[in-house]
This record gives structure tokens, C-alpha cells and sequence, in this order.
């Protein structure tokens, strides 16, 4: 068994020009290639093969991108226990991953492999051949060490979609290379986002902080009192889109049948029973309860949802871009629960809330700068890249 | 203690669109199992619903031929339940924001006066895949058939305006009238393309509480919906009287044993927000320009009907439900037929003609301009309408023209007196106890007479021309 890959392609990429040409990009299995094994890491979709290529996947070999195969995932991407997300880089077996961000998955999976980590603006990308877990929070994201490589994928796979009517009708951003001067900008800095962070992390941030001030920035603080709320809505409204996503795995026609049922009622108890993981299973459960008992409080996350959304409207009308301590990869133990892993992605997961896009850039090389978090309003993505890409050239020396 | 009934109605209307609700596939209810479905219909992992465009204008449509006002925003739920007809274990229904609300339905209660049946909204909804139950062997199995799955549904639910089976009859004759006008819906519910179920209380009479409901589902006709409202009402009222407590549960009509039997608790599962199908806009120019497509619809026709062609107000009403029949009509008056003459043929003639021949009166081959001819013919007395009627037959079988039947086949009729002459003296000499009748004043006989000498002619001579010598000679004789 590989522990990296799930799915090797066993064909040679051959040459086809294009802006991704000759780039080696590792996906998921929960993005669907017709003929690849699919099972988005979960028992319940164990041997499913894909019937149709996802758009993504389309665009990216349109552009000249060989997809180099799947690495393991966690079940249907939720969390990091079990993907080796990022792996596929650090052995140099692909050049760049999509990862799905779910709650901050492809941020949180950079950060441990010291890699740049995307994800876009929702409504962005479409969610065509994606076997989702969160519909409204969840988003392809991409990762790689160089940034470039990033913007390139995303000018490939974005845009309007036929085959995915809940992109938004909106006109797909330039995504050009273009300058940013720092005297120009200004980064927000969130005084809430840093309140649980452990002390050590508070210390690496304040560098981040010094980074960006001398490369010119003009650093400003900004306040959300409600930033602790974005982990809350993401996880009743997260759990409950889960609990109706995860409503179709009933064994019949493909995934893990448990033997022994005298019925079809006790067919779906027992494998559904048996197909799920023990954190998906508390998520579904945890949804499934506010979906029949108290969808009162679901009715509430939607509103507050509206109304961080507002929040951080405000917040854009105060600086340009936002920075956000990086999160934390390292605080799960041995057996993940749900409350362990809201903790790892608190510092993520607003961005999936509020469908902006959001940025990890790594420590320097040097170890020199700390690893942390950019954010834009929605639509920002290729200012936001652009930012990104500024940063670290002044690293390298550059300006 | 005297009891009345309170009934609301929920009725499922299948919308006749070419592709399912959020796919491509063929909307054709009679094909093959399972041949007319795709990932995104049977579910698959990946696949995201694409909202039918079409769909949206028919059951659009339809809200507005039934006088609705359509929502600015409406938006699908997920009604989670898990059954096998359902394989994503949630339906996509309007349960929060439906796509209108109001409307209304004028009927005639039992007394004969006008009622009106409030509409409280109308929502779209995918249907769900068809459950066969079958035996193999002795072993009961159930099949299942997703041809079904995703095809567009508008689901119709009324204030419990409704107090006896009679009205909820009338409403359900009405509605599907006029979904039927727009275009949106054959309505049938022998066919399934319309499927009503019944809420049903009763209550003191005199008093407004609303008591405990009981639904009623599994009726195939109109008249299947009116007896088994019929039936529970009886039975509730036989319940509460012997002192039992009505309990909210579903009940199946069983047309065979002609009662309602138990199903199951009402089952009522959640409804959350679906985050894959965009939320619906409409724009009030959009509105518009849909509402500029709806046909005139039956009332208002039959008024205008009753107005501009001088009709009685029931013939106005049986030439405008049906709107080929009110097209049809429409075109023999623009073929120069008389309005009355048009209406009394078309209703007591055609209609019965092509509905005993199986045919579709669009496709009938006895086309307006045919029928138009024949008329011709007998308003200016070229043949009797006993001759017409025979003719009218002949045009089912043939393609030629009216004018060349009649010719070909003799059926001009004799209004030449000296032709009549030498036939109604010899039934005049042949009757002389009818004769002796007609001189003493009793009118009967003299219909008698003319029958006579039109079977002697063998049908082609013409009534008038016979009244009026058989009059001359009777007044000459006396």
C-alpha cells in the first residue's frame, strides 16, 4: 500500500502545451477522473469508480496539467487525521495538489508541509465531479510551493460552468500577473483572531506582523467581537448539509453492504452503521439532531452566518486585505473528536463561513519569517495571489 | 350533535415538460423502466442538480392561470426522509419560500351558489422514483422505477375552504379546466398526472375550532376523491360520537372495499435550506412577459363567449373548459357559421363523434373548414339536418369535400312543390284518421304527416317546403 497515493495513473502524461504544461498535479479521490477508483476516503464509497470527469479535472488537462493521481484523504475530506495532504510535494512526486477546504483543510494541510496553500473565493470553481461533504462552506482548494504555479491553475479551472448552476453569474476575474505597491495597501489585523492562541503562537504572529510592516504595509486593527462564532455556525450549519450530503450512502447500489439485514430499513442501519468513521459519524449525528430536534437553532447559525458575513463587509471597507495567525496542525491526539478538530481549524475556517478567499504562505526557507494566514473580500483572488507573491520575492531578496 | 366538515386539499400536479426537474433526461412517463435516467437523477456521488428553465415557466404558468402571485424569491428544501424511492434520502421541495401564494378558484356549491376556494400557495417539487410492488413466487419484492425520479411536480394547497365532498369535486373538475388552458398539465388522475390528497376534520356545526386532521391519499379519480371525503367524514363523526379521539394519521382509499383503511402516522420530516440548487429570482418584467403568454382563460372566456356570440350562459361554459373545443368553435364562426348554429353542433355532434372515434379534436379529420362547408349547406337549405348528420359521419371516413358527398351520395334535399306534390297526396289518402286529426285542430298529427312524406322521399325532401303544401292542402280540403 502506497502511503501517500490512493490512486497512481498508470498512464504517461504525454506533451500537450498549454499554461499548466508538463505540471504534475496530484488531486483527491473525492474528485472524480471517469474509471478512477472514488471513495473520497470513506468505507461507505468503498470501490466506487467515477462515471464522469469533474470540471476541474477537464480544465486542468485542457491547460496541459497531467493528473498524477489521488492521495488519501480523510473521510470525505473533513479534517486532517487521516489525509497526507501536502505529502505528494514534500517527496516532489507532483508540483501542486487540490485539496478540498472544507474548513480550512488545504490552509491548515500547507502549513504542515510548509508549502503555499489556496483556497478561492467560493462560487469560484466549479463543484462539478466534487463529492462533497459541506456544500455551502466547501471549496477546491490548491497547493504548491510556488504561487505561480497557483494562480496558473486557478486562471484554468475557474470560471462559469454549464454543468454547475450554483456558480454565481457573475464574470470570472482577470487573473494577470499585476504589481502591488505596499503603500497602497492595508492589511487589517483582527484583535479577536488572536485571543485563543496559545502563547508561543502569539509570538509568531507578532513576527508576521513585524514582516508585513517592513515590507512596507500599513498595518491596521480592525475588530470582529464575534470571530469565535465563525467556528460555531460553521459547525451546526457544516453538520447539518453533511447529514443530508451523506443521506445517499445506503449501500444499494455501490460502497460497504454489511451482511445480515432482513430488510432494507435494516440494510441501510446496518452498513451506514458500519461505513462511517467514528468523527464523521458524530457529525452526522450532530446534524441529523438539529435537522429533527432543534432546527431552531439551525435557523439561528443561518442568521448569524448573515450577519458575520455583514461583519466582515465592514471589515473590507477598512483595509484592503486581512492577516490571520496560520492555525494550528499539530493539536489533534490520537482520537480526533469533533470539538479537537473546530480547535485545529479556528483560525481557518471564517473563510469557508463567508465563501472569501484565503491564503497560507509558509516560514522562509531560513525560518527567518513565520508561516501566517492573508485573506481579501470575495473576488479578491488574484490581488490576494499577487500579495502573496510580493511577500515572498521580498524574501528572496527582490523587491 | 350535528357536525360539519372542514377539507383542505394538497394536489400534485406533473408538469408536461420535455426533461426532468434537474437533468436532461426525457420527462415520458410510459417508456421502458429505468431507461430515462442519469448520475444526476439516480444521484451519484458528484453529481449537482441543474434547475430546468422550462419547469419554471410551466409551473409559473400555472400559478398564474389560477390568479397566484408569484414569489420575488423562492428557494428548494431538502425534505429529509429515507425511503427507497428516494436515493439521496432527501426531496427537493419548496417547503420555506414556495414560488407563489394566494390565488383562488370560483366554484358552485350544492345549493347552487357561488363559492370561492382560496389557494394558499403553490410549490415545485421533484417527483420521487415509482415503488412496483410484485411477488416472486411467494416472495413479496419491490421494484423500482426511476423514471419517475425528478420529474416536475407543483404541488396546489387550498385553505380548508372545503365543506362537503361535493365542493372539493367541483374545485378538482375546475382547476384542472384551467391548468389544462395554460397548457402546463393534462391533470389526469387516472393517468397519475394529477394526485390529490385530502386533509379532513370535523367540528360541531356552528362552532370554528379546527380539530385533529386525518389524511386521506391513494384516490384515482375525481369521483373516488369525493367519495372517500364522503366515507371519513362519516367515520370521524361515527368516531367522535362514540366518544373515541380523532388522532393525525394518513389513510389510503381502497376503491374495492369503498372505505379508508389506516397507513401510517403522519410523517413529517425536517425541511432545510438546499445549498446546491441557486435561489429563484424573478424579476417583474419577467412576470410580465410570462403573464403576456397566458391564455384567456375559461371564465373569462365564457363571459366573452356569452357577450359577443349571443350564447346562453351554459353553452358558453361547455365551449370554453375544453380550450381545443373553444378554439375549434372560434374557427367554424370565422368560417362563416352562425354562433348558435356553430355551438349546437359542435357540442351535441362533434365532440360526441370524435370522443366515440378515440380521436383528438386537433387532429380530427373532419377539420373546421370541413364542418364549415356542411353548415354552409344547411343553413341555405341544400340539405336537411338529418342529411348533415349522415354527411358528418361520412367526413370521418373520407377526405373529400362535403359538397362532393352530398352530390355523390344523393343527399341534396327536394324543395321542388311539384316533386312533393304526387308523395303527400298519396300519404294524405293513405292517413285518413291523422288527416281527420289535423283538420280538428290537433297539432300532433300534422308532425306525423310531415314524417310521413319525408320517409316516403326518402329523407331528402325538405321539412318546410312539406309544412307548408301539406298546410295548403289541409286548408283547401276543410
Amino acid at each position: 500500500m502506497d502511503p501517500v497515493f490512493f490512486y497512481r495513473n498508470p498512464e504517461t502524461p504525454h506533451a500537450r502545451g498549454g499554461d499548466l504544461h508538463g505540471l504534475r498535479i496530484a488531486i483527491q479521490p473525492n474528485i472524480s477522473v471517469a474509471g478512477w477508483p472514488t471513495e473520497a476516503g470513506s468505507k461507505a464509497l468503498v470501490d466506487f469508480t467515477a462515471l464522469e470527469d469533474a470540471t476541474v479535472v477537464q480544465r486542468l488537462r485542457r491547460a496541459g496539467a497531467s493528473v498524477c493521481g489521488s492521495t488519501r484523504m480523510s473521510e470525505f475530506g473533513f479534517g486532517l487525521q487521516d489525509s497526507k495532504a501536502g505529502e505528494a510535494l514534500r517527496q516532489q512526486t507532483a508540483d501542486a495538489e487540490l485539496v478540498m477546504d472544507l474548513m480550512g483543510e488545504s490552509r491548515l494541510a500547507a502549513s504542515r508541509a510548509a508549502v503555499c496553500g489556496f483556497k478561492p473565493s467560493y462560487g469560484l470553481v466549479s463543484r462539478f465531479g466534487l463529492i462533497g461533504l459541506i456544500p455551502s462552506m466547501e471549496c477546491c482548494g490548491m497547493l504548491s510551493a510556488r504561487l505561480r504555479s497557483i494562480r496558473d491553475i486557478l486562471k484554468a479551472v475557474a470560471g462559469q460552468d454549464e454543468l454547475d448552476f450554483s456558480l454565481p453569474d457573475e464574470e470570472t476575474p482577470d487573473f494577470s500577473r499585476r504589481d502591488i505597491d505596499p503603500r497602497e495597501a492595508t492589511i487589517g489585523v483582527i484583535a479577536e483572531a488572536q485571543d485563543t492562541l496559545p502563547t508561543e503562537q502569539q509570538e509568531m504572529f507578532r513576527a508576521s506582523l513585524d514582516e508585513l510592516k517592513e515590507a512596507g504595509f500599513s498595518l491596521r486593527d480592525v475588530s470582529l467581537p464575534d470571530f469565535s462564532l465563525f467556528s460555531v455556525v460553521h459547525r451546526i450549519i457544516g453538520s447539518v448539509e453533511a447529514s443530508s450530503c451523506a443521506g445517499r450512502y445506503d449501500s444499494v447500489r455501490y460502497g460497504h453492504r454489511e451482511p445480515g439485514a432482513r430488510n432494507w430499513n435494516d440494510m441501510y442501519l446496518l452498513s451506514r452503521g458500519a461505513a462511517f468513521g467514528p468523527l464523521l459519524k458524530s457529525y452526522l449525528f450532530q446534524g441529523a439532531f438539529f435537522q429533527f430536534e432543534r432546527y431552531d437553532a439551525y435557523e439561528d447559525a443561518c442568521r448569524i452566518r448573515a450577519r458575520l458575513l455583514a461583519d466582515m463587509q465592514r471589515l473590507a471597507s477598512q483595509a484592503d486585505f486581512l492577516v490571520l495567525p496560520a492555525g494550528n496542525c499539530a493539536a489533534s491526539g490520537a482520537l480526533p473528536t469533533l470539538a479537537g478538530t473546530y480547535t485545529q481549524f479556528a483560525s481557518t475556517v471564517f473563510a469557508n463561513v463567508t465563501g472569501q478567499p484565503a491564503l497560507y504562505l509558509p516560514p522562509a526557507s531560513d525560518a527567518a519569517h513565520p508561516g501566517f494566514q492573508l485573506a481579501g473580500p470575495r473576488l479578491s483572488d488574484a490581488l490576494l495571489l499577487a500579495m502573496g507573491e510580493h511577500i515572498l520575492n521580498i524574501r528572496q531578496g527582490g523587491k | 350533535m350535528e357536525f360539519e366538515a372542514v377539507i383542505g386539499l394538497e394536489i400534485h400536479v406533473e408538469l408536461n415538460c420535455a426533461t426532468k426537474m434537474f437533468c436532461d433526461c426525457p420527462n415520458r412517463p410510459g417508456d421502458e423502466p429505468n431507461v430515462n435516467t442519469c448520475p444526476i437523477c439516480l444521484w451519484f456521488p458528484g453529481a449537482i442538480p441543474r434547475f430546468s428553465q422550462e419547469a419554471l415557466e410551466k409551473a409559473s404558468l400555472l400559478c398564474l392561470g389560477l390568479g397566484a402571485e408569484l414569489q420575488p424569491r423562492s428557494a428548494f428544501d431538502q425534505k429529509v426522509y429515507y425511503y427507497p424511492d428516494l436515493p439521496k434520502g432527501y426531496q427537493l421541495s419548496q417547503a420555506h419560500l414556495p414560488l407563489s401564494r394566494g390565488g383562488a378558484i370560483d366554484i358552485v356549491d350544492e345549493e347552487g351558489n357561488p363559492k370561492t376556494i382560496r389557494i394558499h400557495h403553490i410549490h415545485m417539487e421533484e417527483d420521487v422514483a415509482r415503488l412496483v410492488h410484485e411477488m416472486e413466487g411467494r416472495l413479496p419484492i419491490s421494484l423500482v422505477d426511476f423514471n419517475r425520479a425528478g420529474v416536475p411536480l407543483v404541488e396546489i394547497v387550498t385553505e380548508p375552504d372545503f365543506r362537503a365532498p361535493h365542493e372539493a369535486m367541483e374545485f378538482l373538475r375546475a382547476l384542472r379546466t384551467q391548468v389544462r388552458s395554460v397548457g402546463s398539465s393534462e391533470c389526469s388522475m387516472e393517468n397519475g398526472t394529477m394526485r390529490v390528497d385530502a386533509n379532513i376534520s370535523i367540528r360541531p356545526r356552528g362552532t370554528t375550532q379546527m380539530s385533529t386532521k386525518v389524511e386521506v391519499k391513494n384516490m384515482n379519480s375525481i369521483r373516488h376523491v369525493g367519495d372517500a371525503i364522503a366515507y371519513e367524514i362519516g367515520r370521524q363523526s361515527a368516531a367522535v360520537q362514540a366518544g373515541e379521539a380523532v388522532v393525525l394519521h394518513t389513510r389510503l382509499w381502497d376503491p374495492d372495499r369503498k372505505a379508508t383503511l389506516p397507513m401510517r402516522a403522519k410523517f413529517e420530516g425536517p425541511c432545510v435550506p438546499d445549498p446546491a440548487v441557486p435561489a429563484i429570482e424573478l424579476s417583474p418584467d419577467w412576470i410580465e412577459e410570462l403573464r403576456a403568454h397566458l391564455p384567456e382563460m375559461p371564465a373569462a372566456k365564457a363571459e366573452r363567449f356569452a357577450a359577443q356570440y349571443a350564447l346562453t350562459a351554459d353553452e358558453a361554459r361547455s365551449l370554453s373548459s375544453d380550450p381545443e373545443v373553444a378554439g375549434y368553435f372560434e374557427a367554424l364562426i370565422e368560417q362563416g357559421t352562425a354562433p348558435r348554429t356553430a355551438a349546437h353542433w359542435l357540442t351535441t355532434q362533434l365532440v360526441p363523434a370524435v370522443r366515440d372515434r378515440r380521436q383528438e379534436l386537433g387532429s380530427s379529420p373532419v377539420t373546421p373548414a370541413r364542418l364549415a362547408a356542411l353548415l354552409r349547406m344547411l343553413a341555405q337549405d341544400e340539405i336537411n339536418a338529418n342529411a348533415a348528420r349522415e354527411v358528418l359521419v361520412q367526413l370521418f371516413d373520407s377526405s373529400e369535400a362535403p359538397e362532393a358527398i352530398v352530390s355523390a351520395r344523393g343527399f341534396r334535399q327536394v324543395s321542388d312543390p311539384t316533386a312533393l306534390d304526387s308523395l303527400i297526396d298519396k300519404v294524405l289518402e293513405a292517413q285518413p284518421a291523422a288527416v281527420a286529426d289535423v283538420q280538428s285542430g290537433r297539432g300532433k298529427a300534422m308532425g306525423f304527416l310531415i314524417g310521413q312524406v319525408m320517409q316516403a322521399s326518402g329523407g331528402k325532401a325538405n321539412p318546410k317546403v312539406i309544412r307548408e303544401l301539406l298546410t295548403r292542402k289541409l286548408d283547401a280540403t276543410s
